[in-house]
């Protein structure tokens, strides 16, 4: 066990599901699978494993996306790091083949592949095409596609091996403001599962749903809150497809409150479905969501940080509904 | 790969001189002798088989080329000081310095004012400031966008890799590597369909090659033969990637010219080279003859992103980038090519064909540089934006509502 980052954490996984699967490969473009952290030896997964198997491409994330799959399909695990830049260039073929082919086939395909997307744009000053915090939206609608978002380091390293030895395609969230952070991670493997939410606290008055990159804002907010006297329950969704119906409807079913927060726009946002998932399963709550408006993120750092939902606008979201 | 290492450090010279050394002397000698400027010839020539047009540029044209490069030379330089020294200020840029003859030579061709529907339209990248600035783009108002003002060129709603102006046909920055071209040769299609003699042009850099856009671009320009100008700025990196690394090709026009379409591989640190094979390919698309690619040889100055590497005062980028993590362009290659600067190259040459003295020439660069600092000034003192206004422009009227407070 050790202080590791997010980002540290998430290598340390690919290196060892590598180490053990000579098969194994990793394709990227323009962000090297380099990382190091104090304490701890540099990964670098090029130089472990070298160029046939590590492959630098050009910036073409239709091919990264789709040489993935085909390797899936031909029978060798394949994970591909897809960085801002266009990441949904690789829609077509996560949602229209990759989501669809297990079931057209009768479950005859197998894909052990996961697509890291980052998400960027929580940096003011990057606008629109360099925002991408909206794409959750998107992969969490495709069915046959597992879709997973973790928030913290432990579950970076965790879910990352899951998604690896997982025969599902996996699309792994990769929220880029997260990839400094920090936390205990044990040096050896290990498995968080790919269906399951988190509590991160529990509470009596309101529960309060988010995910990613939401996840910094809300601790921060229920820190607050819990201060005021509030009893908050936090949950981290981890997961967007299939989503853990579950712990969120025992939840509300005791607290009665549910607030949603996402940097993902309003309309469709995953608070969207949560909500729907726990009207649907509880009766007599109150619902509302914190999310980002239906604007495209603007450069300015004024117009920006207004408009991104932050600890202030969570708390008193909160104390609104409670 | 270590093919292309060695071989694209530096522009191919063919041995001979620098092509547009000396045009009076050289047009006494033509005019004696009755010979065709444009055909063959041992110095007089910008590339072997193209015309060299340059040569008809009245000394007007020419120093407002001139003016040009240093216009895009002096606004990097003066955005990396302020990125290096001034602790307020918030721009960013992916730097073009190095680059400035390409814009210049290309956009020296266009049709930069007038109607919307006669104008000629530019796509850049995400690499654009020196592409709007060859347009005719407002430069102070540019250097308020890219700090976030209100009154900057897009309300600060775009900053440095959005940035547009319709009014002079800069459609625009990119900030993605692979929409713009295919883009470009929708507006292409657009015109050829509607019986306009516009011209699309779209700068790219060598990163597109690898994009599936690259190929549907030229493949749809030459089938429907598109009024299209293809310019490939070869940098030789995208971001921190040599281009050894997404093509196979050691000039990229090669792959284009499997299109077939016209290619032409210009030296992109000599403006009139580039000024002479836009005007091919300009001519061309204007009168029905379809698309040409060009490949541009060139460097940038600076790394990928920002200042890093940089100092004060000085030009260009040598030291470490962070942000390249595995890959670092040697030093000694940069110094390389710095050897062959567009500045220096443009001025010799109107210095050489007295155009301008050299007292004259060093004179317009301090107007220039005094300019640029005049704009950067002026930007400082514009408004921040507004935070409400976020929620406008969504779509043509009203705005949306704010969610962000639940």
């Amino acid at each position: 066990m050790a202080q590791k980052s997010w980002m540290y954490s998430v290598l340390e996984a690919v290196q060892y599901e590598m180490q053990q699967d000579p098969a194994m490969t990793w394709i990227y473009e323009l962000t090297p699978p380099v990382a190091s952290n104090p304490g701890k030896p540099v990964i670098n997964l090029e130089t472990e494993f070298g160029r046939k198997r590590v492959v630098n491409t050009g910036i073409d994330e239709s091919w990264m996306a789709s040489a993935v799959l085909g390797a899936g399909l031909a029978g060798s695990r394949a994970a591909t790091y897809i960085p801002y830049q266009g990441a949904l260039m690789c829609f077509e073929v996560i949602q229209n083949v990759a989501g669809k082919l297990r079931h057209m086939t009768g479950g005859k395909a197998s894909m052990p592949v996961v697509w890291i997307i980052e998400m960027t744009g929580q940096t003011p000053g990057f606008a629109g095409q360099h925002s991408c915090y909206e794409e959750d939206s998107y992969y969490a609608h495709i069915p046959g596609v597992r879709t997973v978002i973790p928030s913290t380091p432990y579950d970076a390293k965790g879910m990352m091996i899951s998604a690896l030895r997982s025969p599902d395609p996996v699309v792994y969230l990769y929220p880029a403001g997260l990839r400094t952070l920090t936390g205990e991670v044990p040096d050896e493997a290990y498995e968080v599962p790919l269906d399951k939410a988190a509590v991160r606290q529990e509470g009596s008055d309101i529960t309060i749903v988010s995910s990613g990159g939401g996840m910094p804002g809300v601790l921060e907010a229920v820190e607050t809150l819990t201060g005021e006297g509030m009893s908050v329950e936090v949950i981290d969704l981890r997961v967007l497809k299939e989503m853990d119906t579950e712990t969120l409807v025992k939840s509300v079913a005791k607290t009665k409150r549910l607030l949603t927060v996402d940097q993902s726009y309003y309309t469709l946002c995953p608070g969207a479905e949560v909500i729907a998932r726990v009207a649907e399963n509880v009766d007599g709550a109150r619902y509302k969501r914190v999310a980002f408006p239906d604007a495209p993120p603007p450069a300015s750092p004024e117009m920006f940080v207004w408009m991104r939902p932050d600890a202030d606008n969570i708390a008193g979201a909160a104390r609104a509904l409670v | 790969m270590g093919y292309n290492l060695k071989s694209s450090v530096l522009p191919v010279e063919t041995g001979d001189a620098p092509s547009s050394e000396s045009r009076r002397s050289f047009l006494k000698i033509a005019a004696l002798t009755g010979a065709v400027v444009s055909v063959s010839g041992r110095r007089a020539l910008a590339n072997g088989d193209i015309g060299f047009h340059a040569k008809d540029l009245s000394d007007e044209k020419l120093i407002e080329m001139y003016k040009t490069i240093l216009k895009i030379r002096w606004h990097e330089r003066t955005q990396a000081d302020q990125m290096l020294t001034n602790p307020d200020y918030r721009g960013y840029n992916h730097f073009y310095a190095g680059q400035e003859a390409v814009a210049t030579g290309v956009c020296a061709n266009l049709r930069n004012s007038g109607p919307f529907d006669q104008i000629d339209l530019v796509y850049s990248s995400h690499r654009p400031s020196g592409h709007a600035i060859a347009k005719g783009v407002d430069i102070p108002k540019m250097c308020a966008e890219n700090d976030f003002r209100a009154t900057g060129l897009n309300g600060g709603y775009a900053a440095e890799m959005h940035l547009s102006d319709p009014s002079v046909g800069f459609i625009g920055a990119d900030g993605m590597i692979g929409p713009a071209p295919v883009i470009a040769s929708g507006s292409a299609f657009a015109f050829r369909a509607r019986g306009s003699d516009q011209v699309a042009v779209v700068f790219a850099g060598d990163g597109n090659y690898a994009a599936p856009h690259f190929h549907s671009t030229l493949n749809n320009a030459k089938l429907l033969d598109l009024p299209l100008v293809y310019v490939m700025e070869n940098n030789l990196y995208h971001q921190y990637a040599h281009y050894s690394y997404s093509c196979p090709h050691k000039d990229i026009a090669d792959a284009a010219g499997a299109y077939g379409i016209p290619t032409k591989i210009v030296d992109g640190q000599d403006v009139l080279q580039v000024y002479n094979a836009a005007k091919d390919a300009v001519d061309r698309a204007r009168a029905g003859g379809g698309p040409t690619f060009i490949e541009a040889k060139t460097y940038r100055y600076y790394n990928h992103w920002g200042a890093p590497g940089a100092k004060a005062g000085e030009l260009g980028a040598f030291g470490y980038d962070p942000l390249a993590i595995n890959s670092f362009r040697p030093e000694r290659e940069v110094r390389a090519w710095m050897q062959r600067d567009p500045v220096d190259i443009a001025r010799k040459i109107l210095v050489d064909w007295g155009v301008l003295d050299e007292a004259r020439a060093i004179e317009m660069e301090a107007e220039i540089k005094a300019e640029i600092e005049a704009a950067f000034a002026w930007a400082n003192e514009q408004p921040l934006c507004t935070p409400e206004d976020g929620l406008k422009h969504v779509f043509t009227e009203g705005t949306v509502p704010a969610r962000q407070f639940g």
